[in-house]
């Protein structure tokens, strides 16, 4: 082993100009896959460890309107984001059936403090009620969340992330004061670090991956209507709800606006769960003379994500394409390697004729290739973080992602060595091949 | 030519002869198909908008406390535009092209229809198409008989009064061929929920301001209504007084009242190039990958194919002491390389059809055009001739006095 490493040592120094275009072709390959590849595996990380695994999106059909009146031909595909209407949150809610639940959604709002000169931005929050904090594992840095209580009550209280306390007041140490959120002012309870899970699985209709975008405040959802604020956006209406005077204002009672989210502990609790929505679809009365069929989902976190396509189809085309790059940089490889090995042709008939069998000439090749590859990896390290650092410079939403973290750091090495042990093989088997005899008469 | 010499040589070398076949196979394949998403890429960048980009600007202003007053502001507004010297148009809009957000309505040809035809998006705003300069190509252009406010429209909408909705709407060619294909779309109705609207005018071309399928990218109307929301369009008389008329009119704007926020001020064609950004980048990007992939093909050639000449040097020189020329001997290698490479390329375009066939199915890329065949291969034919050149002219100024020496 150690005589073979010395060996491919030796290897490497003795043709300077094919080993250094070899460790170049390997490193770009290398490079360019693990570029895209890191890319891809932020995009398609767990967005809360430990959590996502028993989280569910609920999602009950009880939408009096005929089925697919909003949809198109032409292929186009109509956001389905699963939501419900407030009437139906507040029963589930009322039930109970879950750990934890909350209904959900992400608004786009103007936020205004209180200050002299009222600071206000344009942002996201979340409305909701007051599970979410123990469900998503949102962590306070001071004050407190809001109790059921005081979602019954609809007071106007309100959550914000630390940078947008920075940003409105100037401090982090905001509680007590006003927060301006439509008509209303809310107060401010307590104060979260920044939490951006990524996606932004719980309402991707409005952010889906961010590095810089995420909710900066929650408040509790009846208080937020309360002050006149309109959810975004919604999946359809009731036929004979009320008609809104505003054009892109949605009605939460009649409408589908909110995602609602359950925290289901094992197979049973979900099982139970999703009987109890069915039999709630079932028991719809309202729904009769609109031609549609009782239904209700239970989705996990990881098959909604699928579900929602929610990974670019760039990322992963260009994926593909770097994984093809790479095969052909080793085929290269293994062709300069084929060359380099077989001109060593008389010394390798020597050995064989001295007795070496040809697993130990085939080993010391593999050595050589696995070699070369390793420094080949090593160069791809700058080249993977240059890589990446371009696709940072892209503002496409989600390329701000694009980071190499220590799992991907140690697939890179491995990656390294099963391409240099993959690419060396070839040339290796053919070099083990030298008659001994032939070589020897010819040197 | 003495082909069959060569493959029976090749028989001999079948690792590095298949190393070499593999080596043009792969690059043959990746890149038809890398080039092939480049084009889609660039066509899409170079998708008409069907407006006057060059002399257009936009600027967007914050509408905050918005109330009864809105509207004579936003007249206050555009007459305060209209003064600006080198200004030809101003119009009060809902959305322009490439303005990333938009308005769409599902239409159909029947008030009754389950399923809607098709989806398009609404332009709002009094002399629109005229302000940023649509081609007119059938009927006539909106007029002031047609304009009703768009305040008074919602609230019709929400009382269910069809009476206080348009009845008019200009659609573009695109949208009037899905519609009505192969007739002509004036006079024609179509229905958005309950409402029917009377095609009056078709023009050209006109984006949609956000684009998430490229082949309904041109499914545009146009609706007569009045909006007054903050957000304006103006043309210039040309292009070199763009920056100066935005600055100008930012500062006017600012004047008659210093509490506005200016959310957004471009030039449309600014608005162009960030809207393509992604797909300017990812071209780039494959552009780089195609050059890299086909410098480590022509490396690999060189590499290989120096390994060759060194091996038969001795060959080289008896054949040259048994009367062969110097040509021939470059010929010799030349031709090689031409056989390995047809070989590579016909195992490269089955490749690169059968990746093409899964881009289809998991991309909804098009079908790879014929052209590609022919030009792919002549690409990779002429590479392996000047990357197999070097080796063969060191070849052929072997000496034929090395057949002689013992190596």
């Amino acid at each position: 082993m150690r005589y073979n490493l010395t060996l491919a040592w030796e290897g490497l120094k003795r043709y300077p100009r094919s080993t250094i275009l070899a460790v170049l072709t390997v490193a770009m390959g290398l490079a360019a896959t693990m570029t895209t590849l890191a890319l891809l595996h932020q995009l398609t990380a767990d967005p809360l460890p430990g959590r996502s695994g028993h989280l569910y999106l609920a999602w009950v059909d009880t939408v009096r309107a005929k089925p697919q009146q909003n949809q198109s031909l032409n292929d186009i595909t109509v956001e389905n984001y699963h939501r419900i209407k407030w009437d139906d949150a507040q029963v589930l809610l009322r039930d109970h059936r879950a750990t934890w639940q909350a209904p959900m959604a992400s608004v786009f709002t103007e936020m205004t403090g209180d200050g002299e000169h009222a600071p206000h931005r344009r942002d996201y929050l979340l409305a909701t009620t007051s599970e979410f904090m123990p469900m998503l594992g949102v962590s306070l840095r001071s004050g407190r969340g809001w109790s059921a209580a005081e979602d019954a009550a609809r007071a106007p209280v309100a959550i914000v992330d630390s940078d947008m306390a920075v940003r409105l007041y100037g401090t982090v140490d905001v509680l007590g004061r006003g927060l301006k959120l439509g008509h209303g002012v809310f107060r401010i309870i307590g104060v979260t670090a920044p939490f951006s899970p990524q996606p932004h699985f719980y309402d991707l209709s409005a952010i889906t991956f961010s590095g810089s975008q995420r909710d900066m405040a929650f408040v509790p959802l009846g208080a937020l209507l309360d002050a006149g604020v309109d959810l975004a956006s919604s999946d359809a209406c009731d036929e004979n709800g009320p008609k809104k005077s505003t054009l892109f204002g949605t009605d939460a009672a009649h409408c589908s606006s909110l995602s609602y989210w359950v925290d289901l502990p094992d197979g049973k609790a979900v099982a139970d769960f999703r009987a109890y929505l069915q039999h709630y679809a079932e028991n719809q009365q309202s729904l009769a003379g609109y031609g549609k069929s009782a239904r209700a989902e239970l989705t996990g976190v990881g098959a909604w994500l699928s579900k929602q396509n929610v990974v670019p189809d760039n990322v992963r085309l260009n994926a593909w394409l770097a994984g093809s790059f790479l095969l052909l940089c080793m085929a290269n490889v293994a062709g300069l390697l084929a060359a380099r090995f077989l001109r060593r042709g008389a010394e390798i008939g020597i050995r064989r004729a001295l007795g070496a069998p040809r697993s130990a000439i085939f080993q010391q090749h593999v050595f050589e290739a696995a070699l070369i590859c390793l420094v080949g990896g090593v160069l791809a390290l700058p080249l993977t973080l240059f890589g990446l650092w371009t696709l940072r410079l892209q503002a496409s939403g989600f390329t701000d992602l694009a980071r190499l973290d220590p799992a991907m750091f140690v697939a890179l090495f491995a990656l390294a060595l099963v391409v240099g042990i993959v690419t060396g093989w070839l040339p290796a088997w053919r070099a083990s091949r030298v008659e001994p005899g032939l070589q020897v008469k010819s040197a | 030519m003495e082909i069959l010499p060569i493959l029976s040589t090749l028989r001999r070398h079948k690792t590095t002869a298949f190393l070499v076949i593999l080596e043009i196979a792969l690059t043959c394949a990746i890149v038809c198909n890398a080039v092939f998403i480049i084009n889609q890429r660039i066509e899409r960048i170079h998708m008409q908008s069907g407006v006057d980009e060059q002399r257009l600007l936009h600027i967007a202003l914050a509408n905050i406390g918005a109330g009864k007053d809105e509207k004579a502001r936003s007249e206050e507004d555009l007459a305060a535009l209209r003064q600006i010297p080198g200004v030809v148009s101003v119009a009060s809009v809902s959305q322009v092209p490439f303005g990333n957000s938009s308005s769409n309505a599902s239409i159909k040809l029947d008030p009754k229809q389950r399923i809607a035809t098709t989806n398009a998006t609404n332009y709002f705003g009094v002399n629109i198409t005229q302000t940023l300069g649509t081609q007119l190509i059938a009927g006539r252009e909106l007029t002031a008989d047609d304009y009703m406010d768009m305040e008074d429209v919602l609230n019709a909408v929400a009382r269910h009064d069809p009476k206080a909705i348009p009845k008019t709407v200009v659609i573009t060619q695109a949208l009037a061929q899905r519609m009505w294909p192969g007739q002509s779309a004036v006079g024609k109705q179509l229905f958005m929920s309950d409402y029917g609207f009377t095609v009056v005018g078709v023009v050209k071309d006109l984006v949609r301001p956000s684009i998430w399928d490229d082949s309904i990218a041109g499914y545009s109307m146009v609706l007569p209504m009045r909006v007054s929301n903050g957000e304006y369009v103006v043309r210039v008389d040309d292009p070199k007084n763009r920056e100066r008329v935005l600055k100008t009119a930012v500062a006017k704007l600012k004047e008659i009242n210093p509490h506005r926020v200016v959310l957004k001020q471009h030039l449309l064609s600014n608005m162009r190039e960030d809207f393509f950004q992604n797909d300017r980048a990812m071209a780039g990007l494959l552009v780089g990958v195609c050059i890299a992939l086909l410098v480590v093909t022509a490396l690999g050639i060189v590499g290989l194919g120096s390994f060759w000449v060194a091996q038969r040097r001795r060959q080289i020189g008896v054949r040259r002491a048994l009367g062969a020329t110097r040509v021939n001997i470059l010929n010799y290698f030349q031709t090689e390389n031409f056989l390995l490479a047809t070989i590579g390329i016909a195992v490269g375009m089955v490749l690169a059809y059968g990746i093409n066939l899964l881009l289809m199915v998991h991309y909804e890329l098009p079908r790879l055009p014929g052209i590609y065949f022919p030009v792919g291969a002549l690409s990779l034919w002429i590479i392996g001739q000047l990357a197999v050149l070097g080796p063969a002219m060191r070849a052929a100024a072997v000496p034929p006095v090395v057949a002689t020496r013992s190596v």
